[in-house]
């Protein structure tokens, strides 16, 4: 009979031999490529200074990224270009304000401004790994139809801003997020110059508003969001 | 049932074991798996607990509050670490346990196992702790410190040391020589998880040696050894064709699960090539394991009247076809790259991973402790109703763990992926098949807690044997 111990035993080590052989010359294969891939050039300190933030804060283990990690909250890999910096800054530095609605919280995790830098070089990078477009709710196609939801043609100056720094808690149209009231009657409310001191300074418009600061935002870009919004009127 | 071997070394009568029955325990430094098994089994429920826990964080709203002390990360961390602790500890049980019967001597030394279970104990207790206090490498599965790693490693290595030295002194056997070949295996890719890698990429592709190569690598071959042990000892089988099955189906395991691994390369900045030998050798993976289940149940055909132990053959077939449903058909599910796309990252992979890991490696662990348990306690013959009852109950809570948290990922996939709704909004949608996983594990946690109180508790069966 061919089915011997003996032959069972050579059997065990030729396929192991065959697959372990196809694994490591693609191992090597990857250790050629991964420098173009992931950007390395652009691998910088910072970068790798905000890889040690994401891991000292325990970021993964909520979070994935590439996929990888835990369930409990959003995939990091595109996050820089869903939510940009100004998002990222809202969620890491107040969590307790930005996700104050919303049904999952996140924890408040002591992030300094240094390390909140840091992180948003790291996530910037990861962005744009080459990963072949994964995941699929952010690619560049999923971004773009999004974007003409929002916008119809074309985007002025406003509606970009807006949606750079507003979407990720305010709706418009039915479209955005809902941590914070949907603006599509905001006009009725407030003009232009108000929207636009809101934004920089929320409790000198609305005492007591748990909506977060954004100073940083330049003023054309406010002012250019307080046009947008203003124009918006729900009232028809 | 195989005649003992000659032995005469005097018991020591350890806590909660009766005296050797050298007829049941044939060499004295079997003893040492006691201990082993009921760190591993204690550990278990400690693990299956803090999951509950982490079932209310996904089905309800934990407040602001709450969720500032006591970080959902946190304890994730302790679950899946207590899961690696318990099981490791169940595997080294094991082997001290089959060993000495397989060399046919005594363990080279018992106060080095004994040592290296204090070791590895104090360390997994050290980890538990630094977690609360945010002592981390902040890296899933792999999270433990520097420091403690290294005390895995030199534990790992006098573990090592301990089993070769008792096999090259004794007898060789084909069980023993898989055994070690998985564990030295299963050491060294320890190894590729403890470096600071600069590249997220590349950190996340040796990760994967870590913890895939475990699981369908070196894992297998260690529970195909214990698995082939448990089967010459219950069923009548020759020793020779259990090995021979042995070769052919780690073998496959091997050959399905080494470039397999590519299936965890998809989306992390590797090249493309991995999709293809990913897909292809990925798919193949449930090959050995249906070789395994159709190999079982022949065996319990040809030699259904020898099988002289019910409780250890019902947990060794269930072994065979959890690993199949929940490795196998849940792990082909969504390994092919046109799939995994859309389903990578998701609840989908919660569900096989719980499927999988109590179907193939906690099931495992369970057939060996209940092989081996009662005879360290001095029983021959264990009553099997309630450990049936408590195999019956793990096995359907799981099962229904599972479909809940699959059902919770289909919508997710659906919603956030294809939809391109927020990943809270298809949360709110998936909260209700939390509550039913919370149901399921409360359930889980209740057959568990009546199997650990049996197995230390349990009678002598006044039936013949």
């Amino acid at each position: 009979m061919f089915l011997t111990n003996r032959n069972a035993f050579f059997i065990f080590l030729g396929g192991t031999a065959i697959s372990l052989a196809i694994f490591l010359w693609l191992t090597v294969d990857t250790h050629r490529q991964v420098d173009a891939l992931t950007h390395a050039e652009k691998l910088s300190d910072q970068v790798v200074a905000g890889k040690h933030v994401w891991e000292k804060k325990n970021c993964n283990e909520c979070h994935t990224i590439l996929g990888f990690g835990v369930y409990y909250a959003p995939d990091m890999t595109r996050v820089y270009k869903r939510i940009g910096p100004a998002g990222i800054k809202a969620a890491v530095m107040s969590p307790e304000v930005t996700f104050a609605s919303s049904i999952r919280k996140m924890p408040n995790l002591g992030v300094t401004e240094q390390e909140n830098a840091d992180l948003t070089a790291f996530l910037e990078w990861v962005g744009n790994i080459d990963n072949h477009d994964w995941p699929p709710q952010d690619t560049e196609e999923a971004m773009s139809a999004s974007q003409r939801r929002l916008a119809g043609a074309g985007l002025s100056r406003g509606a970009s801003a807006f949606q750079e720094n507003c979407i990720r808690c305010h709706s418009l149209g039915g479209s955005g997020g809902s941590n914070g009231p949907a603006l599509d009657s905001i006009g009725d409310k407030y003009n232009a110059g108000t929207i636009s001191r809101l934004i920089a300074e929320p409790a000198s418009v609305q005492p007591g508003s748990r909506m977060m600061a954004f100073p940083d935002i330049s003023e054309s870009d406010r002012q250019a969001i307080g046009e947008f919004l203003a124009k918006q009127g729900g009232g028809q | 049932m195989s005649t003992p071997f000659t032995t005469m070394s005097p018991s020591t009568g350890g806590l909660g074991m009766g005296p050797r029955d050298p007829k049941l325990v044939p060499y004295a430094s079997q003893r040492v798996a006691y201990w082993y098994f009921v760190s591993a089994l204690a550990l278990f429920t400690l693990q299956v607990i803090v999951g509950l826990w982490l079932a209310i964080s996904y089905a309800f709203t934990i407040p602001q509050s709450v969720v500032d002390v006591l970080p959902f990360g946190m304890t994730r961390a302790m679950h899946t670490n207590l899961l690696v602790l318990w099981m490791l500890l169940g595997f080294m049980g094991g082997t001290y346990y089959l060993v000495p019967e397989e060399a046919e001597r005594e363990i080279y030394s018992v106060k080095l196992a004994y040592f290296q279970l204090l070791a590895f104990l104090a360390t997994g207790v050290a980890a538990l702790v630094g977690f609360t206090f945010g002592w981390t490498q902040g890296r899933p599965l792999l999270e433990i410190p520097t420091p403690l790693d290294f005390i895995v490693v030199v534990g790992a290595l006098i573990f090592l040391f301990n089993v070769a030295m008792t096999v090259i002194k004794g007898k060789k056997t084909a069980i023993l020589g898989m055994l070690l070949g998985g564990l030295t295996f299963l050491a060294l890719l320890y190894l590729f998880g403890m470096p600071f890698y600069r590249n997220l990429s590349i950190d996340w592709f040796y990760w994967w040696w870590v913890v895939h190569l475990w699981v369908e690598g070196a894992w297998e071959l260690v529970t195909a050894a214990i698995l082939a042990f448990v089967l010459i000892k219950i069923t009548g089988v020759d020793r020779k064709v259990i090995e021979k099955y042995l070769y052919i189906e780690t073998a496959l395991f091997l050959f399905t699960g080494l470039a397999g691994t590519g299936h965890h390369y998809y989306w992390l900045g590797a090249p493309r090539a991995w999709l293809w030998i990913g897909g292809i050798f990925s798919a193949m993976e449930v090959l050995p394991i249906i070789a395994m289940v159709i190999d079982s149940f022949l065996t319990q055909r040809r030699h259904g009247i020898a099988i002289n132990n019910k409780v250890v053959w019902t947990f060794a077939l269930g072994t065979a076809v959890g690993h199949l449903v929940g490795a196998g058909v849940f792990g082909f599910a969504h390994t092919l790259p046109q799939i995994n796309y859309y389903t990578h990252g998701s609840q989908i992979t919660a569900s096989h991973g719980h499927l999988a890991f109590f179907g193939a490696y906690a099931l495992l662990n369970l057939t060996m402790f209940w092989y081996a348990m009662p005879r360290l306690r001095g029983i021959s013959q264990f009553r099997s109703s309630a450990a049936l009852w408590g195999f019956w109950i793990m096995c359907l809570s799981i099962l229904g763990i599972g479909i809940a948290m699959g059902v919770a990922g289909v919508i997710q996939t659906y919603v956030e992926r294809v939809m391109g709704e927020g990943f809270m909004t298809a949360q709110g949608y998936m909260q209700l098949w939390f509550k039913v996983v919370l149901f399921f594990g409360v359930i889980m946690l209740g057959g568990l807690i009546l199997t650990f109180w049996n197995i230390m508790t349990g009678k002598q069966s006044k039936e013949q044997q």
